[in-house]
């Protein structure tokens, strides 16, 4: 039991999974069975046991924070507003999924998971029977779950005719793009580059002119060997998602008709000295740094991470200013951003809880407005201010107290929350134009919804999917570096194929004929 | 002795130039650690930190060791280490010193028994329905128990016990000690250099375990600080583009990170100092008398 199981790790913990997941399901192991069982008895029985006696504590599994949960000032507050004692535990940062799955399969007794919208880690759970339908409890309990969710979401969510978790609604879009350096634009006095080849004219401009004074060091365009596929710029070639709709089907990106047009554009730009010479060996944090040291003229970047970018490069160069590159038009006329699609976070109660009544009295109280509202952005005056209708922090107290209260959420108040949630946006006013740039000023047909935000679990796409992302994007960051040719694309698609795409495609388009509809 | 040329001092000086400078750069990356922690963020976020600190300042490190997480992981830490440690001494060392008598009945298929759990082991599964059928998931004593002796360990105490000298116990018996007396007041204050280069290998082991705690620990108020680190550190190795909002905005920042890294490493190296003496020092001097 010592350092030999480290080589083993999580993969035989994933395994661990379907070992006790089989012990679960037939009910006769002791810790899942008893569990569910006690669920399953619940709604006759746990009636009276609830209103008789006093409220249970109640157990909370939710994502990684860097804080500890039970201490954070939303969970008193929510003890305070709810009347319930909640024992939170969160799951680990790295390899999340797997301890999730490792708890859910030993039936650990949480009354509420909280996690990240995983639409097929979800339908997996739910088709295995590890969730609580939550029909009937929102029914009987859930006169403010009704109020806050639509209808629309909770269709969504639902798993033959059943619903199992309630969803936290995304809040934006669009998440990132090409920043740029408009100083450097207005130094070789050319204008925001709206076309591909507009791009290509600034980066060449930057290169020749050098606006940055650092000579060779600057690079026009930084990127790194783990993104092959530069948000707008693939917009542009009509493949802004993994998946892209080619006639009606769903198509991945290798054997997407512009895969050899992206292809094409981006080597072109690499072979000009257009492109980090170094981007293969580059991480995110290594195209930060030139980005902020004042050395590349432009990065893909998400909004969220501008505020310790903008803040060093300030100090770096003071003079620095910087947008976002709006989604650029190709060749043959596209534009699009990759827009999220489907929900933020799930909250779910799963089988082996104890209390799944309470667990969703307590959801209802947390989703009442005025409680809601009090866990999204805190008391006006203390946490907030409200300015021409907008939610504005109040800082730092903002920082301390509510940063991370949407991981308390179990659900949110569809109709308000995008405005709370705006005053997270505002913590930095850096942050909220680039936001407000990307999501405000562009218009709704470039933000081209991911197809596959809403898939339910696809057991071969699961299983291959991310195999199949890294082929491709080795393969594709070997073309723009050109270490390999497009001549033998014809051979490496068929191998992807064989890879697993072919068993993916026809089930992702079998559910993307159903769900069209 | 050979007289030395001068020759041979070239060469020595040589040498240990070399191995001097190989030594420090080892201490490079930690250099860079280190200064990270002391850095302000805007140097680090521009790459210009290297081996020395930009920025001089120690409010991360104050954030990091006045985080409660951070303090209640590093108790839950030594409390693990600590216990298992002693624990574990004690039970290798009570193992080890029957096998290291030669009269012992059935010693060789014993010994081979240890071996052999050396060599296989049921694997994580097994492991994992063990822990959880002895009540043990989220509680400390699935960090303690199942690492209680490593075979390997018990047999380096084993050789060691061998080679006291025999007549030491000998004569402790025709003073009318029992076995338990021969163990704790003779055999154990002899070996100090063994038992503390053991403790020392068992203590690193619980103190770096972050394994054991990811499965069997579920609890924020039991975790360790490896898992606290783990999770700290990890932030940085997914790409970012991938990740929600939300989760960008409240990423630890880099500095905070390496302090993290550093404030979690120091208490682990200063249990060194304390043990060395106990590796130079050689304890049999004078016990037996020619």
């Amino acid at each position: 039991m010592k350092m030999s199981t480290k080589g083993l790790q999580l993969t035989a913990v994933a395994a661990l999974l379907a070992v006790t997941a089989a012990c679960g399901s037939n009910g006769g192991n002791d810790a899942a069975g008893t569990a569910s069982q006690g669920a399953a008895a619940s709604p006759a029985a746990s009636g009276s046991a609830d209103s008789a006696g006093e409220k249970p504590t109640l157990r909370r599994l939710t994502v990684w924070q860097d804080q500890d949960p039970n201490t954070y000032p939303v969970a008193q507050m929510l003890e305070e507003k709810t009347g319930y004692k909640v024992k939170y535990d969160t799951l680990p940062q790295d390899k999340a999924a797997d301890k999730l799955n490792l708890l859910m399969a030993s039936g650990e007794a949480y009354d509420t998971v909280h996690y990240a919208a995983d639409m097929a880690l979800y339908s997996d759970y739910a088709q295995k029977g590890a969730l609580t339908d939550l029909t009937p409890l929102i029914e009987q309990y859930g006169p403010n779950i009704k109020k806050a969710i639509s209808q629309q979401s909770m269709d969504a969510l639902k798993i033959d005719g059943k619903l199992y978790a309630l969803p936290s609604m995304l809040t934006y879009k669009v998440g990132s793009s090409i920043l740029i350096r408009t100083d450097w634009l207005d130094k070789v006095d050319m204008d925001m580059p709206t076309t591909t080849e507009e791009l290509k004219a600034v980066l060449k401009a930057f290169k020749e002119q050098d606006p940055g004074g650092h000579g060779d060091q600057d690079v026009p365009l930084t990127m790194n060997g783990d993104n092959a596929f530069l948000d707008s710029i693939v917009g542009a070639f009509g493949m802004p998602n993994t998946w892209n709709d080619v006639d009606g089907e769903l198509v991945p990106r290798l054997l997407d008709p512009s895969y050899k047009d992206y292809v094409g554009y981006m080597a072109d730009l690499y072979k000009e000295g257009l492109i980090d010479n170094q981007f293969v060996v580059n991480k995110g944090a290594t195209t930060k740094e030139k980005f902020s040291s004042g050395q590349a003229g432009a990065i893909v970047i998400h909004w969220a991470d501008i505020p310790s970018i903008d803040e060093a490069l300030k100090k770096n160069e003071p003079n620095a200013t910087f947008a976002y590159v709006g989604a650029l038009k190709g060749p043959g006329g596209e534009a699009g951003f990759s827009g999220n699609a489907g929900f933020d976070r799930l909250t779910f109660i799963p089988k082996a809880s104890k209390h799944p009544e309470d667990a969703i009295k307590w959801i209802d109280a947390t989703l009442e407005a005025e409680t809601f509202k009090e866990l999204a952005v805190g008391e006006e005056g203390v946490h907030y201010t409200v300015e021409n209708g907008a939610f504005m922090p109040i800082l730092p107290i903002f920082n301390d107290e509510r940063n991370l209260a949407n991981n308390y959420m179990s659900g949110t108040d569809e109709a308000n929350y995008p405005l709370y949630w705006q005053a997270r946006v505002h913590k930095n006013p850096v942050m909220f134009e680039a936001f407000d740039q990307l999501n405000n000023q562009q218009p709704d047909e470039v933000k081209i919804s991911n197809p596959l935000g809403l898939a339910p679990y696809m057991p071969n796409y699961a299983k291959y999917n991310q195999q199949l992302e890294t082929m491709v994007a080795d393969y594709t960051i070997k073309l723009i570096a050109g270490a390999d040719s497009l001549s033998g694309l014809d051979a490496f698609q068929a191998k992807y194929k064989a890879a697993g795409e072919e068993a993916s495609a026809k089930e992702i388009n079998d559910w993307y004929a159903t769900a069209a509809k | 002795m050979r007289s030395r040329t001068l020759g041979d001092r070239t060469l020595d000086a040589f040498t240990y130039l070399v191995l001097i400078a190989m030594g420090l750069i080892t201490l490079l990356p930690f250099a860079n650690v280190v200064s990270k922690s002391v850095s302000e963020e805007w140097a680090i976020v521009s790459g210009k930190v290297g081996l020395y600190p930009i920025g001089f300042q120690l409010d991360t490190l104050r954030y990091v060791v006045t985080n409660s997480q951070f303090l209640h992981s590093l108790w839950i830490s030594a409390l693990v280490t600590v216990i298992g440690t002693l624990a574990s001494l004690v039970v290798t060392a009570m193992t080890a010193y029957p096998l290291s008598k030669r009269e012992l009945p059935g010693m060789g298929v014993i010994i081979v028994l240890f071996i052999f759990t050396m060599m296989f082991n049921g694997g994580i599964i097994p492991n994992y329905l063990l822990v959880r059928e002895l009540n043990l998931i989220d509680h400390l004593g699935a960090l303690v128990l199942p690492a209680l002796v490593s075979v390997f360990n018990m047999l380096v105490i084993k050789s060691y016990f061998e080679s006291l000298p025999a007549s030491l116990e000998e004569s402790a018996k025709l003073e009318g000690a029992r076995n338990f007396t021969i163990l704790f007041r003779i055999v154990l204050p002899l070996s100090g250099p063994v038992l503390a280069t053991i403790g020392l290998f068992y203590a690193v082991y619980y103190w770096n375990d972050y394994f054991n705690p990811m499965i069997y620990i579920n609890s924020t108020s039991l975790k360790p600080l490896q898992l606290y680190l783990q999770d700290i550190v990890m932030n940085a190795d997914t790409s970012s583009l991938n990740r929600s909002a939300e989760e960008l905005m409240n990423v630890p920042a880099e500095g905070v990170r390496a302090a993290t890294v550093i404030a979690s490493t120091i208490p682990i190296l200063l249990v060194y100092p304390f043990l060395q003496k106990y590796f130079i020092k050689g304890v049999l001097i004078g016990s037996v008398k020619g």
